[in-house]
């Protein structure tokens, strides 16, 4: 044995814990965890709770267990004597609104975002990034904007007058049309308020992320797809319908449920543009939560309501789709 | 026979040539192999015949018929793609019934005839199949049976053995060559394979920077290359640049006899395949000493890499071939047989074998 050998070792237990990684594994999913739990989980439990809570005349509301608000929310306030419709018919304008706006977005960014993906890489960045930057300016902002450009007395209806467009239409005939679609009044042309309005302004807040959702399929989308459908005699119609919506499907899917959702919570621009009989859901929860009704609970209810029917749509949309996967 | 035609073909992108002007007859019922490296303008060339790309200028005339601005949707030519190009949101059978059912088939009919076509390559059973369900040779079958589908005049195919490993590649050049026999289709393949087109045409065409640097059948292109790229690409070769002198070829002090159709004084490039070199105790002209480097041993080829006194070359032996056995740093002597050497105006430096 040599000296060497009675020299006790070092215990490697204390490096060891020196050189320990931090532990990110355990640490990031309790973060994201709790994020979760906090910003939507409980805030979600509050509105649910508060639906079932109770407004008290002349006052706020109270902590309760009715169902009241849900009964109100499908019969209306009056029943039993009497049905009003008056909240389903509000949750059918937001669905009017979200589905024909999130098509419409979607329809036109498609061929754009198609034409974009053809285009040199630095050009196709430059669209981007445009687009991207458009995404900076709020509801508000984009909805004045329209606000002037629709209003009677400065926009598109006083161009049509000073130019002699209204006047031509007149003699035409087709002014008539455009009154019977709500969209003049006896002396001129108006887009305010009208669907027309509200349909354009929402289509054209989600734009831009419909181009930007839609843009990552269509850029892998193999150019030879379609060039072999040409090389057997499929003409430019068949070689969209037959090769690139199909298999595109997914994405336009997901894309057009995203806006639809999206579009759901509008609420500027159907204040702004849409007549008083057709504000949707969104209008009316803001209107018993922060507005004149103070019936906190009472927007609960529609907040809930309004998750529910999109909750629904979003899992037919999954079921129809996996459907169709299916048959193939 | 009347087959498909090129009359001064050319296309440019921007200040760009990809194909120069081009004269290429396609002869009916043969298949044609476009050969060169990747850029050389191939791919192009094919993509206009096929009316994907619009030629700058030039004609395209099939049977006669001036097609140059049909557009692809009204020439039909079945074209294989090298990425196959199968819509992955069909079936098999749909795949290849696509062109009929667009045409305005009967889906029945269709796909009777999808299934024949799917017999014809052998995927017989597979109709229902997804396409992301197959292998690549598989896919590669289906894509073929679905340019056909629509019995095309001419039938072109991009590269369609890339996407393949070396051993399936080898046999669907085969099985493609055969099928293509079968039919008597007009075919028109695109690779840069020199085997592949060596195993499949009736005729090659190499092509370089855009231009055809030699159109004659196999054989023709191996053993009498038009110049140094098309020896240098198809096979291997030894190069030696050299000086035309009164009977032959002068490489630095060493004078090789052959037929060397210049005049004297003019700086040559001369090239002899590996397999025409012997290392031998024939007596003859054109012998030349050299010392063996290195000896690589393919299984069926022995190639020996010798240091001579012209300069590097490979002498290449076949299993059975009477050859000598010798080890790295032994010395031998080369005999170049006057007939085997080619000669050619000398263009790029070459002094190594390729």
């Amino acid at each position: 044995m040599t000296v060497a050998d009675d020299i006790p070792l070092a215990k490697p237990a204390r490096a060891g814990k020196a050189t320990q990684p931090f532990p990110i594994r355990r640490v990031v999913p309790g973060v994201l965890t709790t994020l979760i739990v906090v910003f939507c989980v409980a805030p979600f439990l509050l509105v649910l709770a508060i639906s079932f809570g109770r407004k008290v005349d002349g006052a706020a509301w109270v902590w309760d267990l009715t169902f009241e608000n849900y009964q109100r929310f499908f019969v209306g306030v009056l029943w039993p004597d009497e049905i009003t419709l008056l909240y389903l018919q509000q949750l059918y304008y937001s669905f009017y609104f979200a589905v024909i706006a999130s098509l419409l977005a979607v329809l036109t960014a498609l061929p754009f975002t198609l034409l974009l993906t053809r285009l040199k890489r630095s050009t196709q960045a430059m669209w981007l990034v445009f687009i991207l930057s458009s995404l900076a300016m709020s509801e508000v902002f984009i909805v004045m904007g329209w606000d002037i450009l629709l209003s009677n007395n400065s926009g598109l209806p006083k161009l049509f007058r000073e130019t002699g467009l209204t006047a031509w239409l007149k003699d035409v005939g087709w002014f008539q049309t455009l009154r019977d679609w709500g969209l003049a009044n006896p002396r001129n042309v108006k887009f305010k308020t009208s669907d027309f309005a509200t349909v354009l302004t929402m289509s054209y807040l989600v734009w831009p992320y419909a181009v930007i959702l839609l843009y990552p399929a269509l850029s892998r989308l193999d150019p030879s797809l379609a060039e072999a459908a040409r090389t057997m005699g499929a003409g430019r119609w068949t070689v969209t319908r037959t090769v690139t919506l199909p298999s595109i499907r997914l994405p336009l899917l997901g894309t057009t449920l995203l806006l639809f959702v999206f579009l759901l919570g509008t609420y500027v621009a159907v204040t702004v543009f849409a007549a008083p009989e057709k504000h949707t859901t969104a209008v009316a929860i803001y209107s018993n939560v922060r507005g004149a009704n103070l019936n906190a609970p009472f927007g609960a209810t529609q907040a809930i309501m309004l998750l529910i029917a999109a909750s629904t749509c979003l899992s037919l949309g999954h079921l129809l789709n996996r459907k169709a996967e299916g048959a193939r | 026979m009347l087959g498909l035609s090129l009359k001064g073909v050319s296309k440019s992108f921007g200040h760009i040539t990809a194909v120069e002007p081009t004269d290429l007859s396609f002869p009916k019922g043969e298949l044609t192999a476009l050969l060169g490296p990747s850029g050389c303008g191939k791919t192009t060339l094919l993509r206009m015949i096929a009316g994907l790309e619009a030629p700058t200028r030039g004609t395209i005339l099939l049977g006669g018929e001036d097609i140059t601005t049909h557009p692809a949707h009204k020439r039909k030519f079945g074209m294989v793609f090298q990425s196959f190009a199968l819509f992955p949101h069909y079936s098999v059978r749909e795949n290849v019934a696509y062109s009929l059912v667009i045409g305005g088939m009967g889906k029945a009919a269709a796909c009777k005839k999808a299934n024949a076509l799917l017999e014809t390559v052998q995927l017989g059973g597979f109709g229902d199949r997804r396409i992301g369900e197959l292998s690549g040779g598989q896919r590669q079958r289906v894509a073929i049976a679905r340019a056909l589908a629509q019995e095309p005049e001419v039938f072109l195919l991009d590269e369609p053995m890339s996407a393949l490993d070396a051993k399936l590649r080898e046999e669907m050049q085969v099985e493609l060559r055969l099928l293509q026999q079968r039919l008597g289709i007009t075919t028109i393949v695109v690779t840069h394979d020199q085997r592949e087109a060596m195993t499949m045409a009736d005729q090659i065409v190499v092509m370089s920077n855009g231009r055809i640097e030699q159109i004659a059948p196999p054989q023709e292109i191996y053993h009498q290359p038009a110049n140094t790229f098309v020896a240098d690409f198809i096979g291997k070769a030894n190069f030696f640049d050299g000086i035309v002198v009164e009977g032959g070829v002068t490489v630095g002090d060493t004078h090789l006899t052959t037929q060397a159709n210049f005049q004297s004084g003019s700086p040559v490039q001369i090239a002899i395949r590996p397999e025409r070199a012997a290392m031998d105790d024939e007596g003859g002209a054109n012998r030349v000493a050299a010392k063996v480097m290195f000896v690589r041993d393919l299984g069926p080829l022995r190639e020996y890499h010798l240091q001579s006194d012209i300069g590097p070359m490979i002498v290449e032996y076949a299993v059975g071939e009477t050859g000598p056995t010798l080890s790295t740093g032994d010395a031998t002597t080369v005999r170049l047989p006057p007939e085997a050497i080619q000669v050619f105006p000398r263009a790029a430096p070459k002094s190594q074998a390729a």
